[in-house]
């Protein structure tokens, strides 16, 4: 009985080493793939052709052409650095600033973190798109703008778990010891508050990117994204829609990639923080 | 006790969440078989109504501000145009399919002499509010139209006016010979003025009659009992403005609409059958290029102006992107009129020829980025345009690309409001636009609109003093063939300047459900709803 209980956390680490291997391969596949894309495009993404545009799949075009004859699996391939590369700097971005405020927060206390986390308030207190809407509206289309948009309402929460995470381990008996012991701040901070506060930041970074990539991609398709003729998926389905029910290849082309793409990243995070969670490690 | 007690709590609370469950299913299967009963019999459920009142709900992705279409009050920017195409008024004059002038509210009319026009309205005709059109009720909303529209007075020239009865005399200020074309604009719609204007509602002699009118949103009418000139048949008129292509498809498709003006032409194969009827007709409608020749813009150079000109596929848009429904244009107006079509020479799609010509001028690709330099500055242009012409933002993007060839880079701004954008003269190097060419069946209208440096929309600032000189001849020539004449060799003028590109004259489409009759496209393209519209 005891046997069998010691072996089955660990069959289940197991399970879940496997399952971050396929995953994390499948992901970096995508990053790495993106990086390179426009060496990977069988066409130009970009050169119209209207002598064949609108053209169904075929052996030559798997996806199809849009309407200005372009290549859609070209174009879905050169548009995956758009989109990936955008949500990976935005989640960065985000992750780094909001955790530097969260620790500057927990660590102070006093006035600043007032100040701070009662303009973190004010920012969590708009609904998120909608005010990444207003931000890129005024700013003007484009993907980093988008980023930016995106970025200036998701800081907060990590900011919020920075914090929280900095106050427990502020208070905890080994930092007593290691402030009794002479370290200075920035070596409290970053060699033994960040190391520990570092998993739960880890694991909400990584099931954000997935949130992002959608939300990148509504804000493209809603136009305040990539601007023509960059390739972006969200904003080539949105040049698409009114053909998506005498051409639904056009359409269905970047649709299938966000889908692929956010799923891949989505399962990541969940076994990144299933792979974290302390409740496996017994 | 307690066990009990807490027996209870659970058998009320089942109870309570089993009636919710029971209301919400309720209501859900109320509202899902009024959904589908609407949904199957759409047009009839329209036309009905229950109490036998006529409806009909007609999707338009031009009654907007973006359009210039602020309200239904004729003598308001182009607001003209919706107080006519939705039958709210009327002119003194219609133009026929081959807008030839004909008579409508105006019986007749004479030209006593270069100054002075005597117009004889029609009899019993009254207005909305119930006032009668005689010639004094003309003369208010002329007068009040000269006053308060930016196009009449100058267009018109008008000097004083005369009313008897139903007589009304006109003199102008010089030689009008397309006076009575100009009164055949939709801002001539007569409108009684002592009605008011309240929330931009007009009191028209039309068919219909406004209620409620939000620009952008809807508009509705009723039906005007008392119509001179038939019997309307709907007793509730909704225009719905859904500028998107896409959403007014699928509101067709649904039934959410009955008709629709303004299809982007990707989406006719889905209305291709029994269950839509198509009204189609050729247009002087243009999709054509306005360029800036305010300083700063990249515009100023004439070369960049050619190259532009050469350097649009305007075949490949038109076969493609139009799928056909329309041709390439050469000049200002379309071929059929005395003096469209190819009376006039202009550059043709020729990459090879546009590159030597920036060469020529100095712009060359010296960094090895595909854009062309000179002086450190980069050959890009700021392009703008608007979404509610369905195939502008397609004209825009396959311009980008053909422009990209020859080392242009063009930056597109496709935006409703691109009316305050065209004011700010830094904001844009070509305005991307649709346009009516001939509203009025004469060629003056284009160019004291667009092109003379007085026009009132040369946001551009063109000036070509030679084409000015042309205008005032123009303006005063009673000769229809000298003023074709004329007419075309103004188009040159502008064409040999480069100062407007024009890529394709379009064919317009009205699309309803079969059971919608009387719904007609007009080449004039603003006479839409009539007394003949009526759903069975």
């Amino acid at each position: 009985m005891d046997k069998s209980a010691r072996r089955k956390p660990k069959k289940q680490k197991n399970y879940l080493k496997k399952r971050f291997f396929i995953f994390a391969t499948l992901a970096l596949i995508l990053v790495v793939g993106s990086y390179f894309s426009e060496r990977l495009c069988p066409y130009d993404p970009y050169e119209q052709n209207l002598s064949i545009a609108k053209a169904s799949p075929s052996l030559a075009h798997p996806f199809g052409t849009d309407r200005y004859g372009r290549d859609m699996l070209s174009r879905v391939i050169v548009g995956s650095k758009t989109s990936i590369y955008s949500t990976l700097l935005l989640v960065v971005g985000i992750t780094v600033i909001g955790t530097i405020v969260g620790i500057i927060c927990g660590w102070n206390g006093k006035k600043l973190d007032t100040i701070l986390m009662r303009i973190s308030d004010i920012f969590l207190a708009f609904p998120g798109l909608v005010f990444a809407l207003a931000v890129a509206a005024v700013m003007g289309g484009g993907v980093q703008n988008a980023v930016i948009a995106l970025g200036a309402i998701s800081w907060p929460k990590y900011a919020r778990i920075a914090r929280s995470q900095t106050l427990a381990q502020k208070e905890s008996l080994y930092m007593r010891a290691a402030i009794l012991s002479g370290c200075s701040t920035g070596k409290l901070i970053l060699k033994h508050i960040l190391p520990n506060i570092t998993g739960p930041i880890l694991v909400t970074a990584m099931l954000d990117i997935g949130t992002m990539m959608m939300e990148l991609a509504g804000l493209s398709f809603l136009g305040l994204g990539a601007k023509p003729p960059v390739a972006e998926w969200g904003s080539m389905m949105s040049d698409t829609r009114n053909l998506l029910t005498t051409h639904p290849w056009v359409t269905f082309a970047p649709g299938i990639a966000i889908f692929l793409s956010v799923m891949v990243f989505n399962l990541l995070g969940d076994t990144v923080r299933d792979l974290l969670d302390p409740r496996n490690e017994r | 006790m307690k066990k009990n007690m807490k027996k209870i709590m659970a058998l009320l609370l089942t109870v309570t969440l089993s009636l919710g469950l029971y209301g919400c299913g309720s209501k859900n299967d109320k509202t899902e078989s009024g959904t589908s009963t609407a949904a199957e019999s759409d047009t009839s459920a329209a036309a009905t109504d229950g109490s036998e009142k006529k409806t009909l709900v007609i999707g338009d992705t031009t009654f907007n501000p973006s359009n210039e279409e602020l309200d239904v009050n004729p003598h308001n920017s182009y607001s003209g145009w919706a107080c006519i195409r939705y039958g709210i008024g009327e002119t003194l004059v219609k133009y026929s399919d081959d807008m030839e002038l004909e008579p409508w509210l105006a019986k007749e009319w004479e030209n006593t002499d270069p100054l002075t026009w005597k117009i004889t309205l029609q009899d019993h005709v009254t207005f909305s509010s119930g006032r009668a059109m005689d010639a004094e009720a003309v003369k208010q909303c002329l007068e009040h139209l000269l006053a308060n529209h930016d196009r009449a007075a100058a267009d018109t020239k008008i000097d004083s006016m005369e009313a008897d009865g139903q007589v009304l005399t006109i003199h102008t200020s010089e030689p009008k010979p397309a006076l009575l074309n100009y009164l055949g604009d939709p801002y001539g719609c007569i409108i009684d003025v002592d009605a008011g204007f309240d929330d931009g509602i007009v009191a028209g002699t039309g068919p219909y009659i406004a209620t409620d009118c939000q620009s952008g949103d809807h508009l509705t009418l009723v039906k005007n009992e008392n119509y001179w000139n038939g019997t309307p048949h709907i007793d509730e008129l909704t225009i719905k403005t859904i500028t998107d292509g896409n959403t007014l498809a699928n509101a067709l498709l649904s039934g959410e609409i009955q008709a629709a003006y303004g299809m982007a032409y990707e989406s006719y194969p889905m209305f291709e059958n029994d269950n839509f009827t198509f009204s189609q007709i050729s247009t002087s409608r243009c999709f054509f290029l306005k360029m800036n020749f305010n300083e700063g813009s990249v515009c100023t150079d004439p070369a960049v102006r050619k190259a532009i000109a050469m350097g649009i596929d305007k075949e490949g848009f038109v076969e493609n992107l139009l799928e056909g429904n329309g041709y390439p244009a050469n000049g200002t107006f379309p071929a059929g009129s005395a003096f469209g079509g190819d009376k006039v020479t202009t550059e043709t799609y020729d990459a090879e020829g546009a590159k030597k010509v920036l060469e020529e001028a100095g712009w060359t690709d010296t960094d090895g980025d595909g854009i062309r330099e000179k002086d450190g500055q980069k050959l890009q242009i700021k392009w703008l345009t608007y979404p509610s012409r369905q195939e502008l933002p397609l004209l825009a993007e396959s311009a980008q690309a053909t422009l990209k060839d020859i080392g242009i880079d063009v930056d597109i701004n496709c935006t409703a409001d691109n009316n305050s954008v065209v004011q700010d003269p830094a904001a844009w190097d070509v305005y991307a636009m649709a346009n009516v060419q001939a509203p009025t069946g004469d060629p003056e209208y284009w160019f004291t609109v667009f092109a003379t440096s007085n026009a009132t929309k040369n946001q551009g600032a063109y000036k070509n003093e030679k084409l000015d000189q042309l205008e005032e001849q123009l303006s005063q020539e009673f000769d229809t063939d000298k003023r074709a004449k004329l007419a075309v060799e103004m188009q040159q003028t502008v064409l040999d300047d480069n100062a407007f590109v024009y890529c394709s004259f379009l064919k317009m489409s009205q699309i309803s459900r079969a059971n919608v009759t009387g719904y007609m496209a007009h080449a004039c393209d603003y006479y839409q709803v009539t007394a003949d519209l009526d759903i069975n």
